[in-house]
């Protein structure tokens, strides 16, 4: 469904992504682990065109597009058809909570308003947050801000989503909510790519594990075989450093 | 000279002087209007990517920053008439309140320029970000997320350049225009120039109360748009 | 109508002359402003109860009034109040002999010294608290605390402002004919007088202060790089 090959991204004179091939299938959920500055979120922003590559090629549901030379169309588009969840939650600080969630519907989508409330409704509720339509983001918790976000991006009904390491502005008390929300997502199907540090949610959650270091794909496999077995050296130092020791198997 | 203070004078200042508050409060509101229209064009021009266009805005907002209102209003007066000459065009004849407007619209467009600037540059870059990625268009994006956003950012500086042009055209009367300053001039010539201190209080208590007026309207609607940020719930 | 320009380039140096005078009294109002000013900030910042309240109806005032109002109610207030006080003196006095400046440097260091206030209660109000808790922490008395660690600290960050006032009060001379001050713009007033060249004459008067405000905004710009130095060199160790 979205297949991306030989995408080179350089910062000034700092090459951050070095020509990445990447394959996702319909209902796949893949998490992009790397240390950071990786370029694993550069590649995610490349993909729905917040960072413009500087060579590539996008194929979305059969349709090529040259990442470099897209056209204001094409962009707009690609985004009709995804939907994006920010490290810092992103929501719209003049609105509440559940007019963050219709807004994409009603204006991007074109959905009657109505059903669209109707629609955002049931997402926030599925969430875990029936009693915070009215909020503006101010008065809601890190955690429950980013679910508002997961529930405006799935609303979309998108062919895609991307996370930005959702629980990385989180307190540590507050991921775990986040992540159900996420696996949630996952348990209806929906397409997802993850750049996240949570091994926990690869391990239970992703279908497929990409590992990334400096602009280059390292290892990708079975996230529960990668995480245990990894292949490559600079994975094994990677996830020592991550995994928290219960979670270390064997390596 | 002044020999003694006598209130009378200062009471029925008011009235006399009150006649002309339209005539201030109209000159205010229509440079206010075409100032914001001129300064939103001067803000695209600093926001621009061509480095010319940079240059000029910013030009533009130094010069005006660096001339004196009185300076501003006498170039405006001598120097309009004196250019339209050139292209044969009579401006002789035109009411002293054009030149009044053009000058202070000039003058609110410069600092309602940097108003909207540091407004819109106040504003995080995650939420067009956002608004995109919900599959807005720009232009859409620009006017339900960033714009209504920047206008709360922009009120108290808004309305501190309001004050400003409300002060600043008192000076309106040096070339002639009669307002509520003109008028109290009329008044202390009238008196041969006894009691002048009399009516310059009033004129000034005037000002004064306007000025309180205007900035206490502008704190409320403030407070009416941030009630999303202060509190929790909205309707 | 084609421009004088042998007049106009004459009444430049007019104007020009006009400088000096402008500067000096924008010098001195700022010289008394900034420590009464200061003074007054700290009162409402800390809540002293008859300055808190008087010198915010003070600010209220200035900021609400046009200075070309303020400038007609103190020159005309002034002689009042002086010839009543030596006349229950019992002595004589001519009014019409002060001299304009000393009208200039009056008005303007009232009208500085609210427009300051503003400007320091401001600034005291974005510096930390735990400022002046680590200056205590290490033994400073509450003076010591203000000489070293607030003052400081208040000048910086007050600075862009200070230079904005600045400017507005070398603009706000150009009121000083009210006065029959003879700063920039009277002077190359009288000087078109003459022959009418008044447009000459305030191409002039925008001229210089071009000139004058750029400089002086110059100036500050380089005070403020000298006084941040400790910021930019650990934005360098960040970066």
């Amino acid at each position: 469904m979205l297949n991306i090959s030989g995408v080179e991204k350089q910062f000034g004179s700092n090459k951050v992504l070095k020509g990445i091939d990447l394959n996702i299938k319909k209902g796949d959920v893949v998490v992009l682990l790397g240390p950071s500055g990786s370029g694993k979120t550069t590649l995610l922003r490349t993909i729905n065109f917040f960072e413009r590559a500087d060579k590539g090629q996008l194929i979305f549901n059969n349709e090529a597009i040259d990442m470099s030379k897209a056209s204001g169309k094409e962009i707009y588009n690609v985004r009709q058809k995804t939907a994006f969840v920010f490290q810092n939650y992103g929501l719209f600080h003049h609105k509440t909570a559940l007019e963050n969630v219709i807004e994409g519907l009603i204006i991007g989508r074109k959905v009657p308003r109505n059903q669209a409330i109707k629609e955002a409704k049931e997402a926030l509720d599925t969430l875990g947050l029936s009693d915070k339509y009215n909020h503006y983001p101010v008065s809601l918790s890190g955690g429950q801000q980013q679910r508002v976000a997961i529930a405006r991006a799935f609303v979309l009904k998108p062919e895609i989503i991307l996370f930005d390491e959702p629980t990385s502005s989180l307190d540590p008390e507050l991921v775990g909510e986040v992540l159900t929300a996420m696996k949630l997502l996952a348990d209806k199907g929906t397409t997802m790519l993850v750049v996240t540090h949570e091994i926990s949610f690869a391990k239970e959650v992703a279908t497929k594990a990409i590992f990334m270091d400096k602009g280059v794909i390292l290892e990708e496999g079975i996230p529960n075989e990668m995480l245990t077995h990894p292949k490559v050296e600079r994975t094994k130092q990677f996830l020592k450093r991550v995994i928290p020791e219960e979670f270390i198997y064997n390596i | 000279m002044n020999e003694y203070f006598d209130s009378t004078y200062l009471i029925n200042a008011f009235p006399e002087l009150l006649n002309f508050l339209s005539v201030t409060l109209f000159i205010t509101i229509l440079a206010c209007l075409l100032g914001t229209i001129l300064g939103f064009l001067i803000m695209l021009t600093k926001l621009s990517k061509y480095r010319i266009l940079q240059i000029l805005g910013n030009l533009y907002t130094t010069i005006m920053r660096c001339t004196p209102s009185i300076v501003l209003l006498f170039l405006v007066y001598y120097g309009l008439p004196a250019c339209a000459e050139i292209i044969n065009i009579n401006l002789h004849d035109v009411h002293t309140g054009v030149f009044v407007v053009v000058t202070f619209t000039i003058q609110f467009a410069a600092i309602i320029s940097e108003v909207m600037r540091s407004a819109y540059l106040s504003i995080d870059s995650n939420q067009y970000e956002a608004g995109v990625s919900v599959g807005m268009t720009k232009f859409q994006t620009y006017k339900r997320i960033i714009i209504p956003q920047a206008i709360v950012i922009a009120i108290p500086n808004f309305a501190n350049a309001l004050l400003e042009l409300l002060k600043e055209g008192s000076l309106a009367y040096t070339i002639g225009f009669i307002d509520m300053v003109g008028k109290a001039n009329l008044i202390v010539e009238s008196n041969f120039n006894a009691h002048a201190l009399e009516i310059y209080l009033a004129l000034g208590l005037i000002y004064w109360l306007l000025s309180i007026i205007i900035e206490y309207s502008f704190t409320k609607i403030e407070s009416y748009f941030n009630q999303g940020k202060k509190s929790t719930i909205a309707y | 109508m084609a421009l004088d320009i042998e007049f106009l380039i004459r009444t430049f140096f007019v104007a020009a002359s006009g400088v000096p005078i402008a500067l000096l009294v924008t010098i001195i109002a700022l010289l008394i402003s900034i420590p009464i000013s200061f003074l007054l900030a700290l009162t409402q910042i800390n809540e002293i109860f008859i300055f808190k309240q008087v010198s915010r109806v003070y600010v209220s005032f200035v900021r609400g009034t046009p200075i070309i109002v303020q400038i007609f109610i103190i020159y005309n207030s002034i002689p009042l109040m002086l010839k009543k006080t030596f006349n229950q003196l019992g002595y004589e006095f001519n009014i019409e002999s002060i001299h304009p400046v000393w009208y200039a440097i009056i008005i303007f260091t009232f009208n500085t010294t609210a427009i300051l206030i503003e400007v320091f209660r401001s600034s005291l109000q974005t510096i930390d608290q735990t400022q002046s808790e680590a200056g205590y922490s290490v033994g400073l008395t509450k003076y010591e605390v203000y000489r070293r660690i607030i003052i400081p600290q208040i000048l910086v960050s007050a600075l862009p402002n200070l230079s904005t006032a600045t400017i507005n009060l070398i603009k706000a001379t150009s009121l000083g004919y009210a006065i029959s001050l003879h700063e920039i713009t009277l002077k190359a007033k009288v000087a078109a007088n003459l022959g009418y060249n008044y447009l000459e004459a305030y191409i002039d008067v925008f001229l210089v202060y071009l000139i004058v405000c750029s400089l002086v905004e110059y100036g500050y710009k380089r005070l403020e790089i000298i006084l941040t130095r400790h910021k930019q060199k650990e934005g360098v160790h960040i970066a």
